[in-house]
């Protein structure tokens, strides 16, 4: 398995809230380490490796996760929870669930 | 329903379809489905799927912070159409840790999402985890956050590894205008709200009528307006601060 954690930098240069947000809840759980790459997409540079990464996976929103797994396939996550619960087998809570949904959908808060 | 069910391939199928042939293609091929119903316009969708299917399984977020015209307008929806609605609360232990914490009105200070995500998120993932697939009222027209709503997909939100939970959004190519001609075509109950001036009714503290010409989301968490900010990966959104 190989985990390729792609964020976004905005046209300030500094990283985007909810990127900085969940690098840094990757960093209080102890979950860092098992990120294997980190790629940026820069929004002022269109070519750039995450912004390029995000155009083949067809992903709107970051940050988001790369995982290949053993068989060669490549999941894609959008929603920290998702991600830390499915494949880093961490827990997260049903607020922080909640919150997640939320900020990855924006639609959702309509509902 | 079957386990081999292509969303995608459904989906392009029925990419410009109305709400009739969506709402009967869901039902066809699901039993565990539900309606969620906000005790807006999206009464029609009510409607309209009690034709396909008298049985309905509806459900409403009742968040204790609704307009007690929508608590009504609730009830003469179960009433009409003859449903079991199921009105979800939030978990009572995370909803009194909450407000002991942040207050009744933290909304207006840290915004919305918290309390949206107590109220509103939880309970809807727990109802979700019980069905098969579910339906909203979504519309494109509705926000710019809305603009690429699907007739139907696999909900990435409310999935998990084991379950895959379909989204069908029947009403996503209808116009406001639409929506609102059905309803008076076929005289169907509407909230009482929207004689006053609403136009998207949520919870009363943060729901406001609209001006002529507003937006309907300008009626819903307007302090946060200068803020509102996504996370977008397109190249052209320079400007947002993610």
């Amino acid at each position: 398995m190989y985990i390729t954690f792609v964020k976004k930098l905005t046209a300030d240069g500094n990283p985007c809230r909810k990127c900085a947000e969940v690098e840094k809840r990757l960093n209080d759980a102890g979950l860092a380490s098992s990120i294997d790459s980190t790629v940026i997409a820069d929004e002022r540079d269109p070519h750039s490796e995450g912004m390029q990464l995000a155009q083949q996976y067809q992903v709107d929103t970051a940050p988001f996760f790369l995982v290949r797994m053993g068989d060669g396939e490549t999941r894609v996550y959008t929603i920290y929870f998702r991600f830390v619960n499915e494949i880093l087998k961490a827990k997260t809570t049903e607020q922080e669930a909640a919150a997640d949904i939320l900020d990855s959908r924006h639609d959702l808060d309509f509902i | 329903m079957t386990n081999t069910f292509d969303i995608e391939a459904h989906a392009g199928t029925f990419r410009d379809k109305g709400p009739d042939e969506v709402l009967d293609f869901a039902y066809r091929h699901f039993d565990n489905i539900a309606i969620s119903f906000s005790g807006a316009e999206d009464v029609a969708l009510v409607d309209m799927a009690s034709r396909i299917n008298p049985d309905l399984q509806v459900f409403s977020l009742d968040t204790g912070r609704l307009h007690i015209e929508t608590y009504r307008f609730l009830e003469q929806v179960r009433e009409r159409y003859n449903l079991k609605l199921e009105v979800l609360s939030p978990d009572s232990a995370q909803l009194e840790t909450f407000v002991r914490e942040k207050g009744l009105y933290s909304f207006y200070r840290d915004g919305h999402k918290e309390c949206c995500g107590v109220r509103k998120i939880v309970p809807l993932r727990r109802k979700l985890h019980t069905v098969d697939a579910w339906i909203t009222g979504q519309r494109k027209d509705q926000s710019p956050t809305r603009a690429n709503v699907p007739v139907m997909e696999a909900d990435a939100a409310f999935s998990t590894a084991g379950h895959t939970l379909y989204k069908f959004n029947p009403l996503a190519n209808w116009s406001s205008e639409q929506v609102w001609t059905y309803i008076r075509e076929n005289d169907v109950p509407y909230n009482e709200l929207h004689n006053r001036g609403y136009i998207s009714i949520g919870c009363e503290p943060c729901t406001r009528p609209i001006l002529p010409n507003q937006h309907e989301r300008a009626g819903r968490w307007w302090w946060e307006e200068a803020t509102m900010k996504e996370c977008g990966l397109h190249a052209g959104n320079a400007g947002n601060s993610g």
